[in-house]
């Protein structure tokens, strides 16, 4: 961790890191002073009735206690520049790192939003702490034992007793309680699961008349709730009135025996009083040490959890030679093959060849690896059999960016960034003219919604795209893919919630603007790609058959199914 | 305590207007009822721990002065030990005293749950369209949390600390008022200046707040769209993006935060401030001869003063907090007063029905939009009628009205002739069994899954359940079978089968009328011909409706009506609609265009 720390601090970043516990040390220093000063305002001051002692010993006092605030500020602000700049950069390493990740068995998005926001927080929090707290406590707690001896030998083998058995008490007592709080918060996620289920599946629970069910379920969880939290709170609650009771017992032994000397006249009233309150200081920080080694602990788990994401950084080798951009737009597939180690393969032996300027088709039902396909042609994933190349070039020599360069792709999941209508279309060619807009919007049919918005393309596009409808995310989704007019085009699925009309209007105009353009369409209604150059179907990861609509029909099974079974399909526009 | 719960909603909350917080705190009472007793032996104890705190600390003084000073060795002795006692009582009090609470916090706080929970089971169909799960959720958790949190630590500290102020204070002013009149101005000048800097920093927070969040959305955006940056060529572009806002909100943060890092030194400045002057005016006061202090009294103060700052802003503090509970309690609250989903007054109990189902001019609104307008139809035992139409002409909301899902407008819904309105709920429901486009299965395992249609169903009749859904096949297939947890939504299992599963379930369910809600919509086509013919068997018997897209599917039906608008445009069978030439035959020719 302190290494993930490292090497996210630079330059002034590093300095406050280091600097920040130094100088808590100052304020440490200047708290420690206190008691000191006031024994000595009590013996010699008071004892020899010295007014110019005393205040001598009060300014000094003061000059401490307004020297603690300077440097407690200072270890404050530096602590969190440390703090914030260290999170700045592990949010912007993270992000980077989960934008270049190319592996195919990745972490779930939500996980990783969770990692790059929550967990760098948490972490956050801990630099924070660790430059403030982690210094003050200890040293408070260890400062304050060492100048209670200075200042009281005879009464210091108290503190000897006291301590260690305040110190295996906490132990014990913390380390008992933390599986039980483990447990609390199963049992706190299985209620939080029993309500969210039942807030999500609402009709069905209404259908089938579950209620009573369902209401069983949740008393017994969140009885068991109940009790697992108060068993995690009562294996705590010991705690606090133990410590109590131990500092009490030390205070009044303090008095006791250091009163009976004091009355032998070995030491003073003054001495007693600068004890016990140091006693006092040490028995908070203690406290709050362990505290802070709760909250540390908690961080290590958010610590790992984004050394994992960070692990999953590639050293990208660069190939060993780029070559140019292709040329030509054919396609090839020469025996690949693609999947995980512990299940069948998603894509088995797929060979095929597209030429220059044609339109290929893929049909097959959903998991049979038509997406995966388009992801190894665009180079999502890298470890596969085989080799695929575009105008003759094997794709894993060409840089990344130019196989971006050379293929668009309008995705099933039509996902719309926050900006304007105009960022979101030119995303993929941030020099498109206004004519390219208007065309690829035309195209894709977009153009009879925005027409009709206020500030057409300067439209604010809300998180997600939340107040376009999903056909019209699709559509814009499309122009999207437009706008670049690559060489190749792929349309994955990207016309599923547009209705029938508006489907077939894209189809039509995509026909003409993408003649003799190698594009490829993967759809699961027949009416897409039937009239493609070549189709290709699918099933379970192998191509069974492929051939053009007509050859189809003859030689494939499946592929006469599909059509039959479709005739039906008649998808209701508004008539 | 505190439960992690994930993401907070509510983590910043707004001053929540309190209306009516006499009426929620007596509430609030009510749900203490049994605990009373306890409640008031936990404030019981609570003074006594107090006060004995607060006379401990003025021994510690008196024995300096009356012991040490004066060689009073066994009179010192027998105090200490008396001290002792004192405090082991104390803290054994202590001990029970949170120990209590805290048993009385968890089952006050289960009990809200439950009552909540129940609420939420009788609430009608209408409130779930019209709330968001997050918020319902965030009241079932969050505020509920929030409630137990003020019942056990922020009450009993309140009532402490406010005890301790006024003991101690008391305790204080007799012994000296001059150190008295410090100790409150050191408290005084603390709270005002974290008052101060609050609102100096209010500012630079909202500023840190707003640029937290736009870094979040670049985040979640980022992450999800993960394949769109990569395939656009766009991940430099959108990292030097992020790296702006990152920065931005680095600064606002660093803004915040080094404003309000003041605090806490100045705290701590004050009070060793308040501690010099206290020690100085003190030991003046004793050479120069005024007043009664004494180094026993210095002695008192000094530790008084650590017990008391922290209090007095304790107090202000949880009165703050006590606030945003109560603005808890209240939303809880609001949730349980909910109205219920009522049978009739004298519904009638029908178990079982022949599956005669009628419609007679069945008008219905939602927010006083129109949606239906004089719907009539009537199906005879063992009929199968389907209904088409464009998405959004009202046919599922048509299906909805036959199980008494929302009120009616106008007419009535009659099964056997008995209007729906009038039949128990439960009885209703077992009736007339609904596959939706997407049901839901739970987070248990298949069989229990299964068996959700028929509570009391024994394992065989799943099975053959499963076999009739041509579901028993795949099931088989799975590690474990039919004991497979499915998780959350079952992602584990595709789509067509997890139809095949709520197939299953209205099999198992044997109840005379049946609904088919578009069941094979999102299904791909080779699992379609399998979820098909489970559907065929299911309605074997059955009055069954059938909504679809596919005109295929509805051929065979004895009834056929066309839905447009929120009313029947056309009615007939397959052949008289196509020979009428309307609308039906439009649609249906359309597809060999």
């Amino acid at each position: 961790m302190f290494q993930m720390v490292m090497k996210h601090t630079h330059g002034k970043a590093r300095w406050s890191f280091f600097l920040a516990p130094m100088i808590m040390l100052g304020e440490v220093f200047c708290d420690l002073q206190q008691p000191t000063l006031m024994s000595q305002i009590i013996d010699q001051g008071l004892a020899k009735g010295d007014l110019g002692f005393v205040i001598q010993h009060a300014v000094l006092m003061l000059m401490f206690a307004v020297l603690g605030l300077l440097f407690g500020r200072s270890c404050g602000a530096l602590g969190s520049y440390a703090s914030l700049k260290m999170g700045e950069a592990l949010r912007s390493h993270l992000l980077k790192v989960s934008l270049n990740d190319r592996q195919p068995k990745t972490l779930m998005p939500a996980t990783l939003i969770t990692r790059i926001t929550n967990d760098v927080t948490q972490m956050q929090n801990l630099v924070m702490m660790v430059t403030r707290g982690l210094v003050r406590s200890p040293m408070l707690l260890f400062g304050g034992i060492v100048m209670s001896i200075i200042i009281c030998p005879d009464l210091a083998p108290i503190l000897g007793i006291i301590m260690p058995i305040l110190i295996v008490f906490l132990i014990i007592v913390v380390r008992r309680s933390i599986p039980k709080y483990t447990q609390m918060q199963q049992s706190v996620d299985t209620v939080n699961r029993v309500m969210r289920e039942n807030l999500q599946g609402a009709k069905t629970i209404k259908a089938y008349f579950l209620e009573k069910h369902q209401l069983n379920q949740f008393t017994h969880q969140n009885q068991n709730l109940q009790q697992k939290s108060q068993t995690a709170a009562l294996a705590t609650v010991i705690l606090s009135p133990v410590i109590q009771l131990m500092l009490n017992f030390g205070v009044i032994i303090a008095i006791g025996y250091g009163g009976s000397l004091a009355i032998s006249n070995t030491i003073s009233d003054g001495q007693i009083i600068a004890f016990v309150n140091y006693m006092i200081q040490i028995t908070n920080a203690m406290i709050q040490t362990v505290n802070i080694i709760t909250a540390f602990s908690r961080a290590i788990t958010s610590s790992s959890r984004v050394q994992e994401v960070l692990d999953m950084e590639q050293n990208e080798e660069l190939p060993e030679f780029v070559e140019a951009m292709p040329e030509s737009s054919s396609l090839e597939f020469q025996n690949v093959t693609f999947g995980f180690a512990d299940s069948k393969p998603i894509l088995d032996q797929v060979n095929f060849s597209l030429k220059d300027g044609q339109w290929l088709g893929i049909i097959g039902e959903t998991g049979s690896g038509k997406s995966s396909l388009i992801n190894l042609l665009t180079r999502k994933y890298d470890e596969y059999q085989g080799t695929i190349k575009i105008g003759g070039i094997d794709i894993q020599k060409m840089s990344l960016k130019s196989v971006h360069q050379k293929i668009a792709v309008a995705l099933q999941d039509s996902l719309l960034f926050s900006g304007n209508i105009n960022y979101n279309l030119t995303y993929g060619n941030p020099a498109a003219t206004e004519g390219d807009l208007d065309q690829a919007s035309v195209v894709s049919r977009s153009s009879e919604f925005i027409d009709q918005l206020p500030n057409k393309f300067q439209t604010e596009v809300e998180q997600a795209g939340k107040n376009f409808s999903g056909g019209q995310r699709q559509r814009l989704n499309i122009a999207r893919a437009l706008v670049p007019k690559s060489d190749i085009l792929v349309m994955d699925d990207a016309t599923s919630a547009v209705d029938q009309e508006t489907n077939s209007q894209i189809k039509e105009h995509l026909e003409k603007l993408r003649q003799n353009k190698t594009t490829i369409i993967i759809s699961q209604r027949v009416t897409n790609v039937l009239d493609c150059d070549q189709i290709i179907v699918l099933e379970n990861g192998r191509i069974t058959a492929s051939g053009n609509h007509q050859e189809l029909l003859k030689q494939s099974k499946f592929y006469r199914e599909l059509v039959t079974t479709q005739m039906g399909d008649v998808n209701f526009g508004h008539a | 305590m505190d439960m992690h719960r994930g993401p907070r909603r509510n983590i910043h909350p707004q001053k929540v207007a309190l209306n009516n917080w006499q009426a929620t705190v007596k509430r609030m009472w009510e749900y203490l009822e049994t605990y009373r007793l306890k409640l008031i032996i936990v404030f019981l104890l609570t003074i006594v721990t107090t006060s004995v705190t607060i006379i401990g600390n003025r021994m510690n003084g008196v024995v300096v002065d009356k012991y040490i000073d004066k060689n009073r060795l066994h009179a010192l002795i027998m105090v200490c030990l008396f001290l002792a006692i004192i405090y082991l009582i104390s803290s054994i009090f202590t001990y029970f005293q949170n120990s209590m609470i805290i048993k009385v916090a968890q089952a006050t706080s289960q009990k809200i749950r439950q009552d909540v929970f129940a609420n939420l089971q009788r609430l009608p169909m209408k409130y779930f369209d019209t709330h968001d799960n997050g918020d319902v959720m965030s009241r079932l958790t969050n505020d509920v949390d929030n409630i137990n949190t003020a019942l056990m630590q922020t009450f009993v500290q309140l009532f402490t600390g406010i005890i301790s102020v006024v003991g101690m204070g008391l305790a204080m002013l007799i012994l000296s008022p001059i150190l008295t009149l410090i100790a409150i101005l050191s408290t005084v000048m603390t709270y005002l200046f974290s008052r101060g800097i609050a609102k100096l920093t209010q500012k630079a927070f909202a500023t840190q707040q707003s640029s937290l969040g736009q870094l979040n959305t670049q985040i979640e955006e980022t992450v999800s769209g993960k394949q769109l940056v990569q395939l656009f060529n766009h991940t430099d572009a959108t990292l030097e993006n992020f790296d702006r806002v990152n920065a931005q909100y680095t600064k606002s943060a660093f803004i915040a935060q080094s404003l309000s890092s003041v605090i806490g030194p100045f705290n701590n400045m004050t009070n060793n401030i308040a501690y010099l002057l206290i020690t100085a005016i003190g030991a003046i006061s004793i050479i120069g001869g005024y007043g009664k202090i004494t180094v026993g009294v210095i002695f008192t103060f000094l530790i008084y003063l650590r017990n008391f700052t922290g209090p007095i802003n304790n107090v202000l503090n949880l009165i703050n907090t006590l606030q945003l509970s109560l603005a808890s309690a209240q939303r809880v609250f609001e949730l349980i007063d909910e109205g219920p989903e009522k049978d009739a007054p004298k519904a009638i109990t029908l178990k079982k029905a022949n599956g005669h189902v009628e419609f007679e001019h069945v008008s219905f609104a939602y927010d006083k939009r129109l949606i239906l307008k004089d719907i009539n139809l009537a199906a005879n035992p063992g009929e199968v009628v389907a209904l088409v139409g464009p998405t959004g002409a009202g046919k599922t909301t048509i299906m909805n009205l036959l199980t008494n899902l929302y009120p009616l407008e106008k007419g009535k819904v009659l099964i056997d002739g008995i209007d729906v309105t009038q039949i128990k709920r439960s009885d209703l429901r077992k009736l007339v069994t609904v596959v939706q486009q997407e049901s839901f299965l739970f987070n248990m395992n298949i069989l229990e899954n299964i068996r959700l249609g028929k509570p009391n169903a024994t394992d065989e009749e799943v099975y053959t359940a499963a076999i009739r859904a041509n579901a028993d096949k795949f099931i088989r297939q799975l590690p474990n079978g039919y004991l497979t947890e499915l998780s959350e939504n079952a992602t584990q299992l595709s789509q067509g089968q997890r139809q095949l599963l709520s197939i299953a379930r209205a099999f198992i369910a044997e109840s005379p009328v049946l609904v088919l809600d578009e069941a094979t919509a999102s299904i791909d086509s080779q699992t379609e011909v399998d979820v098909q013919k489970a559907m065929t068997a299911l309605m074997e018997k059955k009055t069954s409706f059938v909504i679809a897209h596919r005109l295929s599917t509805i051929q065979n039906a004895n009834q056929i009506l066309v839905i447009n608008h929120g009313e029947i445009i056309e009615r007939g069978n397959h052949q008289s609609l196509l020979e009428k030439g309307g609308f039906y035959a439009k649609l249906y020719n359309s597809q060999f265009d």
